[in-house]
């Protein structure tokens, strides 16, 4: 095969993997801090998708689009803050012996809430948003102005994320509420306050991704299914809760999608991340990067 | 026979005795509700035995049924061909409930080690593939477009199919009664509450774990060939992901780790669903804050509630009786 086509695949498989890991990051980010897998993950994307929509058309129009990005992240934070205090937030207080249990069943439930929600508001139809830029090229790839800027957005929401982690006091705070849970207590912290605010980032995160990335995959009630579908395989292909660890399945995957559509075929382009997963998790039960996970 | 046997035996004829009188009230419409509404009851009480009593919340179950469904669908189709006459069904029905075992078999031994979250997830990309792979193999499944399968009764009338339905459930029903009174059951709430105790109390976890898929994915994969027979259609639709949130409502709504509980909110749900028909977005929304207001307030559901309210009858003296 000739050796352009080669990296052209390669690239776009690179590039993909970067929109994969931003997709992935929120269900990473609310699991590392608290062991919650958060089902509706996709939901708040969609809605992410729908208010950046909204803002383009009604209020702020085309050429600011990036605007939309930190609004969508903020109302979305907001929902994601009341949804921990009055839903999710029983299961840390003993009420239920399976935490997971429950976890699972009421973020599934909210997964059908929002996604049928959506179509009683928004009715079956696909919204398209303007193009956020001309198409461009990338070295030897030539790629769409969408895809190009997802790419500077990623970058950007991670970079921002890795300093508010780092540096700031409530990221070192969730940072330190990942490693134990009862020992930021005794340092004076409330747990409570911070799952919020760690719920609240987590889907709000997803919400900046379905904003950012409104133009490449269109807005409409289903639009977070394929991102908890490609989310769910990275994180778990990357161990729970690792972000880098995810960010580089991300890759991974996006590399073994865009290959394995060359060179095996590519009606099975969904079916190599399952297969992948499922290969890793027999191998590896906690993923490439996950932390064994402690028993009872 | 003790008086939980006997209780449960009494029931179960009773009940199976009133709703064999259901095609002389019901209109065909109707009937078809219901009789959908049975293979749900399969499909809940089935999960319930895996993800209730058993604690492996599995989010396969959905593909299970369709696995059976399309292994008897697909035997029917080839084997008939090769054949040269038409294999008889019951042949074929069978061969789909043990398949969906044997895949249950499978994906029990590969999720020996997951636990938790890593089973969910797990059991839900193996129901993604499984969905993926029916529709890329469209020249072997039919893809989108639909496989059409032999009919068990040469009419479209309902009333056969609902006594195979109904039959069928209740000896599913006998099924998971004998199997959570037995030792067996035992060992799966002891699975369930805590594996490490289990195992040092000498339950071979490795084994009811498996024996725990392997049931009730061939419970699922009967009710699905029965489906399958019924319907004369099968699309890559029930696969989806969809289909497993209704049965995780079904389970919540009557009440998850009781024995009637999954059975009534299965039926509940699915009669809710058809007479809202017309209002398709909002009953899904109502069930959605219904399971919300169900676990968030009353964890025990429909059933917990039919059984507080009979136990506050009963302790209330009946008035002019003394």
């Amino acid at each position: 095969m000739d050796l352009i086509i080669l990296t052209q695949y390669v690239l776009s498989g690179l590039v993909i993997g970067v929109i994969y890991a931003l997709m992935a990051v929120s269900i990473t980010f609310v699991h590392g801090m608290m062991k919650v897998v958060n089902w509706s993950m996709g939901e708040y994307y969609m809605m992410g998708g729908y208010i950046q929509y909204l803002l383009i058309t009604m209020l702020i129009g085309p050429s600011l689009w990036f605007l939309g990005i930190p609004i969508a992240f903020a109302i979305i934070f907001v929902l994601g803050v009341v949804i921990q205090r009055y839903m999710l937030h029983p299961m840390f207080v003993g009420e239920s012996e399976r935490m997971d249990e429950y976890a699972t069943i009421v973020t599934i439930t909210l997964m059908i809430l929002f996604r049928n929600l959506a179509i009683i508001f928004g009715g079956p139809y696909q919204y398209s948003v303007p193009d956020y830029f001309p198409p461009t090229d990338l070295g030897p790839l030539p790629i769409s102005g969408n895809r190009f800027m997802a790419l500077i957005g990623t970058a950007l929401i991670l970079g921002i994320l890795y300093y508010v982690m780092k540096k700031t006091w409530p990221g070192r705070a969730l940072l330190g509420m990942s490693q134990n849970r009862i020992g930021i207590q005794t340092a004076g912290i409330n747990v409570r306050r911070l799952d919020e605010i760690a719920f609240g980032i987590g889907v709000g995160l997803a919400a900046a991704a379905g904003a950012l990335l409104a133009p490449v995959f269109l807005v409409w009630a289903e639009s977070g299914s394929v991102p908890t579908m490609k989310g769910f395989e990275i994180v778990v292909i990357g161990g729970l809760g690792s972000i880098p660890g995810s960010i580089i399945a991300a890759l991974l995957l996006g590399l073994i999608e865009s290959l394995g559509s060359v060179f095996i075929s590519s009606e099975y382009r969904d079916l190599f991340g399952f297969v992948f997963l499922i290969l890793i998790l027999i191998f590896r039960p906690n993923g490439l990067f996950g932390d064994r996970e402690r028993l009872a | 026979m003790n008086k939980t046997r006997k209780q449960f035996f009494l029931t179960t004829v009773g009940l199976a005795l009133v709703m064999a009188l259901f095609p002389m009230w019901l209109g065909e419409f109707y009937l078809h509700v219901v009789t959908i509404g049975l293979f749900y009851v399969i499909l809940a009480i089935s999960w319930n035995l895996l993800a209730g009593y058993a604690g492996q919340l599995s989010l396969a179950h959905h593909a299970f049924a369709a696995v059976g469904g399309y292994a008897s669908a697909l035997l029917f189709l080839y084997g008939s061909e090769a054949l040269g006459t038409p294999l008889p069904l019951w042949t074929t029905i069978i061969f789909g409930t043990i398949f969906a075992g044997l895949v249950g078999y499978g994906l029990g031994s590969v999720c020996l080690n997951m636990r938790r979250i890593y089973l969910a997830i797990t059991t839900w990309a193996f129901a993604e593939s499984f969905r993926l792979w029916v529709m890329s193999e469209y020249e072997i499944t039919r893809g989108d477009l639909g496989l059409s399968t032999e009919l068990l009764f040469d009419t479209s009338d309902p009333t056969p199919f609902f006594y195979v339905f109904l039959g069928a459930t209740a000896l599913c029903l006998w099924i998971v009664f004998e199997i959570i009174r037995s030792p067996a059951g035992f060992y799966l709430r002891a699975l369930r509450d805590d594996e490490e105790a289990a195992q040092a109390m000498g339950v071979d976890t490795v084994r009811w774990k498996r024996f725990a898929f392997t049931a009730s994915s061939a419970m699922a994969g009967f009710a699905g060939t029965l489906q399958a027979h019924y319907i004369g259609m099968l699309t890559p639709t029930p696969i989806k992901f969809n289909e497993m949130a209704i049965i995780l409502v079904m389970v919540i709504a009557g009440g998850l780790r009781s024995f009637w509980g999954p059975a009534i909110g299965a039926m509940f749900i699915q009669v809710l669903a058809e007479a809202l028909r017309d209002y398709a977005e909002y009953r899904m929304v109502l069930f959605a804050v219904m399971v919300l207001a169900i676990m968030r307030f009353y964890r025990e559901g429909i059933f917990g509630m039919m059984r507080d309210g009979v136990a506050k009858l009963r302790s209330q003296p009946i008035r002019g009786s003394t």
